[in-house]
């Protein structure tokens, strides 16, 4: 018979290591996931199309807020609409919609608008909305430390005319015809926090959600305004907006169900996402989403306009949407999109892809192969996009130095006219009514831009755009047919794509829009389970 | 020891005063200014000049530069230009999500490196010290931004283990806040756990070739013993200098690290601050690196000779 063998008695390390792994896989077990935290935030929304309240929307962005830039259309432009109001909005065909403004009267003349408030709403703080602050509003505009682009329409109102607390008349040095441009650019912020506003310490508003926290480079948080003006708006419980600046972690975090919504998607990025049903891809005209090259006319060769017509003749747009843009876009000559009351089909299609052209062009002003400056924004899909013009412009004789150039160096720049002879960028404000581009987005400005580009003849046709009380009557069309016809002559921009911002959304997401500023409107806005 | 520290503050404090200098110069270097960041795509001239005399800018420079150092040594880092809010804040809190960051980084080091570098100087197979070998190069090779975006797309996308990014709290939810520092912490901590696991191995080996050893084991000690009690324990104070080295590259990949993970430590806040010329938050950003990397050496000095009683204060 064979003795069973005893095993030996654990030791106490053996147990203390046994007790130490079982006491971790409890404490595992118990806590909460962090992939499911997230998805949980969004669950207590509604499980049907029907819009109730609640849930939290994530928005990931790759730009911080900056507070300084508050009043001026950038980068990042999600949190004015959150925390503000304008005066009005326009719908999808430019026709102004009340907002904190009723109802509205243009003086005859186009010297005037008398404008109706609405009497129910209230800051943040509880301070009721009046005329005095629209006063404000305007006024603050004015300063030119708030770098407001639509600065010179708030100059031209040279006084205020008020009529009780909630009517009020606005008189101008001459018509505006971009008077409701301005009414959907400007927010009204609260008089007595507006310096906070810009150090990014408090955002006080009439809009949907207070603002609750920030933590820079990481999020912004609001919270919903239970006062707010609009019956039963917003269904949402708050918005979070999430830094995500590396391209592929904004991806990453849409996929995972991390953020719900963005208007920072890439082009090439967004053609991965067309086939996934997980999510909804929309193209807005707006934001600031033409590209172009940028000339120095006071730069050697390019003083020329038939070598700026050869450079616009040279770049083939097709395939800079497609390769560029990820296909996200159309091409175009001009800087206007199809909304646009300038927009014609002839002046978008002018300039094809026509290398032979290009070189005739060339040859007739004398040169044969020239070599030029060419400066563009230092991040990787800016770089894409100069090396992608660099080959078009090579095929006809124009060489080209690449010049890589951070941000706030590139804006110095810009802003002292010291470009060099050729630039890529994107501009916006081609979305408004045209007189709009030619007086506040620098590349266009009649007054001074940075191209070094003067002439009476265009600066005349802007200002009498500009200086009347209607924007789409036939005299106000022909005026933007002139300015299309300087632009598409002198080529001191050569526009090369019309590309607005695309929103990519979770499938849980319904009602978000954005306004012809890109600000983000989420009055409407759910979640569905 | 107090002779010991004062022998090394003079040199430490004299770091510091160069490093201000230099950082305040090269910020003054760099084109672009702060200025035409705040105000904007579209500004004109004279609203950039106008916000230049707001925030002194048109002061002459060696002004600019004894205001800053009077600011500093009586405490107050005043406002950021871009960022929005007051310096102190700023960096109060990217310096707690970047600690976080750096000390969860740290301790990954040590508990990858340790095992590995045991391991690869004591193991007698072969293929298991070339694994060890190829896995330590392979890791070394890979740069973090590489590994952040493989660890993202298994761990977060594919498996949905881990959140793809963002941070929490660790004093408000623990357990949130270890998952979200999981995978930024890894993807820090792998080079300089190789690059330790690599210094530690040496010294294991060269350890286990002394006399001693052979003595201990003639005498039968038992080879775990002796590498655990005495190998290990000498070969320690050059693997902590390279640990000392190490902390400062854990310091300086942070700022790519936290861009891949969304991570709001100081390497964001260094990176935005540059991207928007924000002066008062770089210059005491980076001198406030460059005295946590005096701190650290200093440290490792004194760690130093702890270890090696060979080694005195004196």
């Amino acid at each position: 018979m064979t003795a069973l063998i005893r095993p030996p008695a654990p030791s106490r390390r053996a147990l203390l290591r046994a007790g130490l792994a079982g006491a971790g896989l409890l404490t595992l077990a118990a806590c909460r996931s962090a992939v499911d935290e997230v998805a949980n935030t969004s669950a207590t929304a509604e499980s049907s199309d029907t819009p109730r309240k609640g849930g939290v929307l994530s928005v990931a962005t790759g730009v911080d807020f900056t507070p300084s830039l508050l009043f001026a259309q950038s980068a990042n432009t999600l949190v004015q609409r959150l925390v503000f109001n304008t005066l009005t909005r326009y719908d999808d065909r430019l026709r102004p919609q009340p907002e904190l403004a009723t109802a509205w009267e243009v003086a005859p003349d186009g010297t005037g608008v008398t404008l109706k408030l609405r009497e129910d709403v209230l800051f943040h703080s509880g301070r009721r909305f009046t005329a005095d602050d629209v006063v404000f509003a305007v006024k603050n505009l004015q300063n030119p430390a708030r770098s407001a682009q639509l600065r010179s329409t708030a100059a031209a109102v040279t006084d205020f005319r008020k009529n009780g607390d909630f009517e009020l008349t606005l008189l101008f040095a001459h018509p505006v015809s971009n008077l409701f441009d301005l009414f959907e650019f400007m927010i009204v912020p609260d008089s007595d926090s507006v310096e906070d506003a810009v150090a990014g310490t408090r955002l006080i508003g009439t809009g949907p959600f207070t603002f609750t926290d920030r933590k820079p480079g990481s999020s912004l948080t609001f919270t919903r305004n239970d006062r707010y003006w609009n019956p039963g708006r917003p269904y949402l419980d708050g918005v979070e907006i999430r830094i995500v600046p590396q391209a592929e972690s904004l991806l990453s975090s849409l996929r995972t169900g991390q953020t719900h919504l963005s208007y920072n998607v890439r082009g090439k990025d967004v053609a991965t996402l067309r086939s996934d049903p997980q999510f909804r891809i929309k193209q807005y005209d707006t934001g600031a989403g033409a590209y172009y090259i940028g000339v120095n006319v006071t730069a050697e060769h390019v003083g020329d306009k038939r070598v700026r017509q050869a450079i616009a003749w040279a770049v083939d747009r097709e395939r800079f949407v497609q390769q560029a843009l990820g296909g996200y876009g159309s091409v175009s000559s001009v800087p206007w999109p199809k909304s646009s009351p300038a927009f014609t089909e002839a002046g978008a299609g002018h300039y094809r892809h026509d290398p032979e052209k290009a070189r005739a062009l060339l040859k007739e002003a004398g040169l044969d192969r020239i070599t030029l400056p060419f400066a563009h924004s230092n991040d990787p899909g800016a770089t894409a996009t100069a090396q992608i013009l660099q080959y078009d412009l090579q095929q006809v004789g124009i060489d080209t130095v690449l010049q890589p150039t951070d941000s706030p160096t590139m804006q110095k720049q810009l802003i002292s006219q010291s470009m060099p002879a050729l630039w890529t960028l994107s501009h916006g404000f081609a979305q408004l009514h045209p007189a709009t581009l030619a007086v506040s987005a620098y590349p266009f400005n009649e007054a001074r831009n940075s191209s070094h580009f003067t002439s009476p003849a265009y600066t005349d046709v802007v200002q009498r755009a500009w200086n009347r009380g209607d924007s789409d009557s036939p005299e106000a069309k022909a005026l933007y047919q002139q300015i299309t016809d300087v632009l598409l002559d002198e080529e001191f921009v050569i526009d090369l794509a019309i590309a607005g911002l695309v929103e990519v959304a979770g499938r849980k997401v319904q009602g978000a829009t954005l306004n012809k500023f890109g600000y983000l409107n989420l009055d409407d806005a759910r979640l569905t389970a | 020891m107090r002779t010991f520290l004062l022998k090394r503050l003079p040199s430490g404090l004299l770091v510091l005063a160069l490093a201000s200098f230099l950082v305040f110069l090269i910020l003054r270097l760099i084109p672009g200014d702060p200025a035409t960041s705040l105000a904007g795509p579209d500004a004109s001239p004279a609203a950039v000049e106008a916000i230049r005399a707001q925030l002194g800018l048109d002061q002459p420079l060696f002004g600019q530069y004894l205001g800053w150092l009077g600011r500093l040594l009586s405490g107050d880092l005043g406002p950021s230009y871009a960022i929005g809010g007051q310096v102190a804040d700023l960096i109060g809190n990217g310096l707690g999500a970047t600690a976080q960051l750096a000390l969860g980084a740290l301790l990954l080091v040590v508990l990858i490196a340790l095992p590995l570098a045991v391991a690869g100087a004591t193991t007698r197979s072969r293929p298991l010290a070339a694994v060890i070998q190829a896995v330590t190069t392979a890791v070394l090779a890979v740069p973090p931004f590489v590994t952040g975006v493989l660890l993202v797309l298994v761990l977060a996308v594919s498996l949905r283990l881990l959140p793809a990014g963002g941070h929490e709290s660790l004093l408000a939810a623990p357990d949130l806040a270890l998952q979200y520092l999981a995978m930024p912490a890894l993807c820090l901590a792998l080079p300089s756990a190789a690059v330790l696991a690599r210094y530690l191995k040496d010294g294991i080996e060269r350890a286990l070739a002394e006399d001693y050893v052979r003595t201990a084991t003639a005498l039968g000690v038992s080879r775990r013993r002796i590498v655990w009690r005495h190998a290990l324990p000498n070969a320690l104070p050059s693997a902590v200098t390279v640990l000392g080295l190490q902390i400062g590259h854990l310091i300086a990949g942070a700022v790519l690290v936290e861009r891949i993970f969304a991570w709001p430590g100081l390497g964001q806040l260094i990176e935005q601050g540059v991207a928007r010329r924000d002066y008062p938050v770089v210059q005491d950003l980076l001198l406030l690196v460059v005295a946590v990397y005096v701190a650290v050496q200093l440290l490792t000095d004194l760690a130093y000779a702890w270890l090696d009683p060979r080694i005195r204060w004196e």
